[in-house]
């Protein structure tokens, strides 16, 4: 697939007729120079974009297809986001940060509690459930975010450079975690980065430059 | 639902400031209109009311020539009363001038049957009084004849056949009424020495209607129930009405230009919260319908906090009415110099749903942008 954006009369090709698979349950990692189209991949996979030529199948789903509704739909059960700066939401809780994602869903409220605190134990933030997002700090912001994310148990998870605010100890701390949920969950792993940290817990990178692939290396374990 | 309401209240009560004075203002709206209109609606009350006790009883039979409105019709406007009638008190208009302290007024000469229950006008005080000519007028017209209880005045007035006649009354009574209409420039007298000093036997210009009068057509006369006589008075509250409603209008055009303003703001500065709500799957409507909802929201805390201030203020308010200026009490309509106002539930409802309705509109209109917002650009915090 092309993504191209519409500048000054001309197209800036942001991605260039890539071809590029992934596997369920993979721990799989964009790597790439700033500008090289890593969130603008990561986007179209979580149905935030649409792909100007060419196909993006995301669960069965072709991408371009999608309405709004649709798309927001696969958003909520599906699909798990975490960003560089976190969005966490301020007027809420760390609680309730995490049982937004699950507000949108029918849960019953026994059902919400039990997932909410579940996925607090898995960042280990259950101690700061009633805190809000201005009284952490960065780590345990992306802390929260990988709850929120997570806490629904969606299928693909995207994270675009989610340690990119963040000191090494946080960030292998961050990258651990995930990794954990990765094996207990089967959650389908997809970063972008151009963190070094992060490539050492990848068992894919796909190297982009330019809005091409440049390599696409499988870790054997 | 549990959702726009947590985020709604949470996102409101974060800016405390802002949110004090956007459900101040539009409280104070609900107050001065609910206040203002209840006055009105007091007054249209208090003049009906009046108008029924001291003029239109339950209805007026009318001459087919006489109109009320128009002097000129007086001398043809009236008839022989006609036989086997009940529940009518007949009323003869005669024209008159009078000479208090040398001065010339017009005046009507209205004869009425002493005996009447249809009308507050103390007519009892003229039964047997000692004076030859005994008459009762009202305080309007006792101010402006400088006519006091006991006072003589001469009287002219032309008989039935147009020949002047003149004579010395006497005022044995100044009523207190609400209603002009019966009191400036009417001089009220017993028929029957109406009918004695015009030679105008037996006949009226109209009749007021008492509870037991059932009306059946009658040849020459016209009846004009109890609603087609108020409508004039009820229009006129009613135009009133309309000219203040440019007060109401302002003051909520300034309530929800603060709320519509804060709408703007809210979506312009949230882009990235917008986004992450997108993200996680929401819908674009159903974003919109938090942040309207979030908008809406300030005027129910308006409508509590009316509620807290408003109540008792309105309420004593209710209790010891609203003074009328000297200035406003010289208008054509029945007014008191006290109107206690009415909040009905059809007023304090309506208004209600006015506010909240137009708030709730003003809320949305500032979200439709939400639309058009990009997610993408919206989560990389780039304002649009
Ligand atoms: N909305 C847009 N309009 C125009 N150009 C864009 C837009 N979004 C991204 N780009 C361009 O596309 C390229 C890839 O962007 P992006 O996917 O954000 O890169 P990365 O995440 O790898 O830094 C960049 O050159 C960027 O300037
Ligand atoms: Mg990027």
């Amino acid at each position: 697939m092309s993504k191209g954006y519409p500048i000054g009369g001309k197209t800036f090709m942001a991605l260039k007729n890539l071809t590029i698979s992934f596997n369920e349950g993979e721990f799989a990692g964009i790597v790439g120079p700033s500008g090289s189209g890593k969130t603008t991949l990561l986007n179209i996979i979580g149905s935030l974009d649409k792909p100007t030529q060419g196909e993006a199948i995301v669960l069965d789903q072709n991408i371009s297809d999608l309405t709004h509704k649709k798309a927001a739909y696969l958003r909520n059960i599906n699909i798990g986001f975490i960003f560089q700066v976190f969005n966490l939401l301020p007027v809420y809780t760390v609680y309730e940060n995490v049982e937004f994602a699950l507000l949108l869903q029918q849960y019953s409220g026994k059902e919400r509690k039990k997932a909410v605190m579940e996925a607090l134990d898995w960042v280990g933030l259950t101690s700061h459930a009633n805190k809000k997002p201005d009284k952490l700090s960065g780590g345990e912001s992306q802390r929260v975010a990988i709850a929120r994310a997570m806490v629904k148990r969606p299928k693909i998870l995207l994270a675009d450079e989610p340690t990119a605010n963040l000191d090494s100890e946080n960030a292998h701390e961050i990258l651990s975690t995930m990794k954990k949920l990765n094996k207990e969950l089967k959650t389908t792993f997809l970063f972008s980065t151009h963190d070094e940290k992060v490539m050492g817990y990848l068992d894919r990178t796909i190297h982009l430059r330019d809005g091409n692939i440049e390599k696409d290396i499988i870790k054997k374990s | 639902m549990k959702l726009a309401f947590t985020l709604s209240i949470k996102n409101i009560f974060g800016a405390k400031l802002r949110t004090f004075l956007n459900v101040f203002v539009l409280s104070f709206s609900f107050v001065v209109i609910i206040g203002l209109k209840g006055v009105m609606d007091g007054w249209d009350d208090q003049a009906r009311r009046d108008s029924i006790n001291w003029q239109f009883g339950q209805g007026q039979l009318i001459h087919e020539d006489y109109d009320p409105l128009d002097s000129f019709t007086i001398l043809d406007g009236k008839g022989l009363i006609p036989e086997n009638i009940s529940g009518l008190t007949p009323i003869l208009v005669h024209q008159a001038s009078i000479y208090p302290q040398g001065r010339m007024l017009g005046a009507t000469i209205k004869g009425i049957d002493l005996s009447q229950k249809s009308v507050l006008l103390p007519t009892k005080a003229l039964i047997n009084s000692k004076y030859n000519y005994p008459v009762i007028i009202g305080k309007r017209m006792a101010e402006s004849s400088k006519l006091s209880i006991g006072d003589e005045v001469l009287i002219r007035w032309r008989d039935k056949n147009g020949t002047y006649d003149a004579n010395r009354i006497t005022v044995v009574d100044i009523f207190d009424s609400n209603v002009p209409a019966i009191d400036s420039g009417q001089i009220w007298m017993s028929i029957e020495t109406l009918w004695q000093i015009t030679g105008l036997n037996n006949q009226a210009s109209f009749f007021i209607a008492d509870k037991n009068y059932k009306h059946k057509p009658i040849n020459f006369w016209k009846f004009n129930s109890q609603e087609e006589l108020l409508k004039p008075i009820s229009d006129l509250v009613a135009q009133k009405n309309g000219s203040q409603s440019v007060i109401y209008f302002l003051l909520l055009t300034i309530a929800l230009l603060a709320i519509f303003d804060t709408q703007v703001l809210s979506v312009f500065r949230r882009q990235s919260e917008i986004g992450t709500y997108i993200a996680l799957g929401m819908t674009r409507q159903k974003v919109i319908g938090i942040f309207t909802f979030e908008g809406s929201l300030y005027s129910v805390l308006a409508l509590i906090l009316a509620t807290i201030y408003g109540f008792p203020l309105l309420a004593w308010f209710a209790d010891v009415g609203f003074a009328v200026p000297p200035a406003d009490q010289k208008m054509g309509i029945p007014i008191a110099d006290t109107i206690f106002p009415i909040f009905g539930l059809k007023l304090v409802f309506g208004t209600i749903f006015l506010v909240l309705f137009a708030s709730t509109v003003v809320s949305f209109l500032p979200t439709r942008k939400i639309s058009k917002l990009d997610p993408i650009l919206a989560l990389k915090g780039k304002k649009q």
